[in-house]
């Protein structure tokens, strides 16, 4: 063997075995270890902490007055909630005959009535089990609005003819939905036989008053259908396809049954009337609006047995304040705030399947004019909340909402007002004018798993020293 | 001197490459990391037990005091690699991936006997490293049921530069010291994630940067025992010493802006007094018989700024062993090594004690040397196998097998014609 062929084997060799090294380990992957939460590093860095104890101050807003206009439903019924009081809900409407309605000389008229609807996706609001008595009165003076009135709304009312054109009882099943009158899902209350001649000789006579609906608004300005006397326990929402009909016998070889329709009109004009007595409920102390306009006075908590109250339909709606917000930002660990999430629990006694949560409470910002400033956008835009409904394990069923926006902007704002800037909590646009659907929260007075809460993760880093 | 700057420049940039790969070791988290107690040289064969060891050819940094035993007029560069494959054991550790390797660049030195009775040595080396990626699912402070995981990584470590020099008093007395410097950069992240989707909540970065002066001292003693025999006894010292650091943190959002940039006040770390003693001895220049003793007085740099929960400091002790094997060759009036076998044993405590454990290393290692007649070069493969740590009170053992690949080239320089004593 050479000099040179033995120095060819030795750097093979050392080459070899440097190769043979990487390729060792190249295939290698790194392991993957979990220790127990046991295990802390000295590396003194960030955390996150928990506040959830934060006071959630509660306030109830009352408006006076809220837009029952248009809604599509004909509210009517009467219920004793032992939270809000007892709540009335009558139903305005403007009829309309049809157009060159005609009958024949021989002809025979029947009756007349009114005939309601309920679908079995109608709101209801209440014990149905019990039987409801409904009465139908005449408008007695011109369907329309007061002077500075822009609209019809909870507290308008019209007079009415005190005789009533008719009334007529019946237990309806809402989700079957069926009436104990036995015509599926229709309520007929049988009116005045006065009335309903007079409007069939006006038919007969092809008068203006039918034929004409301005002369007929003169003449006939519209009804208003209300809870009978004593009749408690629920407020059912009709559709706004309610009819006024005549009932007559055709003549012919054979006389067949006939009708002639007098429809809701001015759908638009219609009107849900409610009133609401709190003088013997938790909320006998509301802090009402003295002037006219104003900003909706704020009731506290403790003024209205230790809970604030939900019910957009007559103008109750929760704010929410954090007064000792800042107080975490003065904490010699606080950096920032990761995330935040207000829970809002409901009183457990205070719903059952008879007296149900609104499925979405709506979260908006607010201030000190206590009305909503927007929406307060979640992760995935606006927030409603979205009731987890759970009767199994009711501590379960809440409504949650990411506030960091909110938080953020507020941890650290030291202006003489913003411990008047808080959350406001409505029912959505859609339920909040159609539904008696209330909510009951409950204050810092509560134990910690059944009450308002606000849950603030903040980054965490004490200082080196 | 061009092909020499070559196979340098070669090794280095290939060695730095792979050192982007690291075995993880969970608990270099602590203190300065793991510190290196291997020294990729003539003596790893023998499980690194060389204090008193001499050599006329390599580099034992095991002791400063042995560089006077070069060849005059010898010149001498050496580097090692070491392949690594670790297993993990424990509750911690996910028996499906319990396994890593590495290939690093463990040290670049150079030697000369400057004249007849002085040697010296500059040269890198490391002196600890750090590298760990672990998860610590933890409830977040405050809750009782909401987790979050801790995601902490660690990377880096502290090198030595130094220059050692030794002399050699009355043919049996050599006396050394290594003049070091310390530096280097831990780059330790602590990342709270979202334990079910992984994302980031907020990481910590702390990047610290360290140095500062590290002085070793060296002695040793040699000579004949009658005719057959040769002893050396060694022994070594550092004094404790601050390293000084300086922090910078850094917190970042989930969104990965700013927080918080800070430029930590200055401390520093205080490394122990260290002590080592150890001995050898050969029969017929052919078989040698070493130990070593080291100690490191952790005890006494308690008080520092090495806190942390759940575990403590404490003296760190290492004993070890090594037998050695040299072939020869008489070449004229001189006896020329071939090639040698070596094998040595350990076992050792760390300065670590966690959860009531302290940190224990042992093994046993292997070694093959050639040094090449028709060429420059000489190189050794060592085999090791160690095991360091335990699986009580939910710790991690680490299971390790080592291939390390140490060359080194030497030459003779600045002769004048003159070639051999």
């Amino acid at each position: 063997m050479t000099i040179n062929n033995y120095l060819k084997k030795e750097r093979f060799f050392l080459l070899s075995s440097i190769l043979a090294l990487f390729s060792l380990v190249s295939c290698q992957k790194q392991p993957n270890l979990t220790f127990g939460n046991t295990y802390v590093g000295d590396n003194n860095g960030a955390n996150i902490v928990l506040v959830d104890t934060s006071t959630v101050s509660l306030f109830t807003l009352f408006v006076d007055s809220t837009s029952t206009a248009g809604t599509g439903f004909l509210q009517v019924g009467q219920y004793d909630d032992p939270y809000l009081g007892s709540v009335t809900s009558r139903a305005y409407l403007q009829i309309a005959p049809p157009s060159s309605p005609s009958v024949d000389v021989n002809d025979s008229y029947d009756s007349i009535g009114l005939v309601m609807l309920f679908k079995k996706s109608n709101p209801f609001y209440g014990d149905t089990t019990q039987i409801q008595t409904f009465v139908v009165n005449q408008v007695d003076s011109l369907y329309q609005l007061g002077s500075f009135q822009s609209g019809f709304n909870s507290r308008s009312v019209l007079p009415l003819d005190p005789t009533p054109l008719g009334s007529a009882s019946a237990l309806i099943a809402p989700n079957i939905p069926y009436t104990s009158q036995g015509s599926g899902d229709t309520v007929k209350i049988k009116l005045d036989d006065n009335l309903g001649h007079t409007l069939w000789n006006m038919i007969y006579n092809k008068s203006d008053t039918v034929n004409k609906l301005v002369n007929w608004l003169d003449w006939f300005h519209g009804i208003c259908i209300s809870p009978g006397t004593g009749s408690k326990g629920v407020i059912y929402g009709f559709q706004d396809s309610a009819t006024m009909r005549i009932y007559y016998h055709k003549a012919g070889v054979y006389s067949t049954p006939a009708y002639i329709d007098f429809g809701i009109t001015n759908k638009g004009q219609q009107f849900n009337n409610i009133m609401v007595n709190r003088s013997t409920s938790p909320l006998k102390n509301l802090v009402l609006p003295t002037q006219n306009p104003q900003t909706p006075p704020a009731t506290p908590s403790s003024l209205t047995a230790n809970a604030s109250y939900v019910q957009s339909i007559t103008g109750l709606s929760v704010k929410l304040t954090i007064p000792f917000l800042n107080d975490i930002a003065l904490r010699p660990d606080y950096l920032s705030v990761l995330r935040a999430q207000l829970t809002v629990r409901p009183d457990l006694n205070s719903f059952s399947t008879s007296w149900p949560l609104p499925p979405q409470l709506t979260l908006y910002g607010t201030n000190l004019t206590n009305v909503p400033q927007g929406l307060i956008q979640g992760a995935s835009g606006v927030q409603n909340g979205n009731l987890v409904v759970d009767f199994l394990h009711p501590l379960n069923m809440v409504y949650t909402y990411d506030v960091t926006s909110f938080v953020k902007a507020q941890i650290t704002n030291t202006d003489p007002t913003a411990k008047q800037n808080g959350l406001l909590l409505e029912m959505s646009s859609n339920t909040g004018t159609s539904s008696f659907a209330r909510a009951v929260l409950a204050d810092a007075t509560y134990p910690v798993n059944q009450r308002v809460t606000l849950s603030v993760y903040y980054i965490s880093l004490y200082p080196h020293n | 001197m061009n092909k020499l700057s070559i196979f340098i420049t070669l090794l280095t940039v290939s060695s730095l490459g792979a050192m982007a790969q690291g075995n993880f070791s969970p608990y270099s988290q602590l203190g300065l990391g793991d510190l290196e107690d291997g020294f990729y040289n003539r003596t790893s064969g023998l499980a690194n037990t060389g204090i008193a060891y001499r050599s006329n050819r390599f580099l034992i940094n095991n002791n400063p005091a042995s560089f006077s035993a070069m060849t005059n007029q010898y010149f001498t560069v050496e580097t090692g690699i070491r392949g690594s494959v670790t297993n993990y054991y424990g509750t911690p550790v996910d028996p499906s991936n319990n396994q890593s390797g590495d290939i690093t660049f463990r040290k670049l030195n150079m030697g000369i006997k400057l004249s007849k009775n002085w040697g010296s040595s500059i040269g890198l080396v490391p002196f600890s490293t750090q590298n760990y990626e672990f998860n610590v699912p933890y409830f977040l402070q405050g809750s009782s049921s909401e987790i979050a995981n801790h995601y902490y990584q660690g990377h880096g470590s502290i090198n030595k530069a130094y220059w050692a020099n030794s002399y050699e008093f009355f043919h049996h007395l050599s006396i050394g010291i290594d003049a070091g410097y310390l530096f280097g950069q831990l780059d330790q992240k602590d990342i709270l994630q979202n334990p079910s989707t992984g994302a980031s909540l907020t990481s910590t970065t702390n990047t610290v940067d360290l140095n500062n002066l590290y002085i070793g001292y060296g002695l040793q003693l040699y000579g004949k025992l009658g005719k057959k025999w040769e002893y050396s006894l060694g022994a070594t010292f550092s004094n404790k010493t601050d390293l000084f650091a300086s922090t910078n943190r850094v917190v970042l959002a989930s969104d990965s802006s700013i927080l918080q940039n800070q430029e930590l006040s200055q401390t520093y770390l205080t490394l122990p007094a260290t002590y080592g003693v150890g001995i050898a001895l050969t029969h017929k220049q052919k078989y040698t018989f070493l130990a070593d003793y080291k100690h490191q007085a952790w005890d006494d740099v308690r008080s520092n700024t090495y806190t942390g929960k759940d575990y403590t400091l404490g003296n760190s002790d290492k004993g070890s062993i090594g037998f050695e094997i040299s072939k020869k060759k008489t070449f004229y009036n001189s006896k020329v090594e071939l090639s040698y076998f070596q094998t040595g044993l350990y076992y050792g405590t760390s300065y670590l004690q966690i959860n009531g454990q302290q940190i224990k290393d042992k093994g046993v290692t292997v070694a093959f040397g050639v040094n090449s007649l028709k060429s420059p070069l000489a190189y050794s493969i060592v085999l090791q196998y160690g095991i360091k740590g335990t699986q009580a009170n939910n710790l991690i053992q680490q299971r390790y097998a080592n291939v390390t690949f140490v060359v080194n080239y030497g030459a003779l320089w600045y002769t004048k014609g003159k070639k051999y004593d």
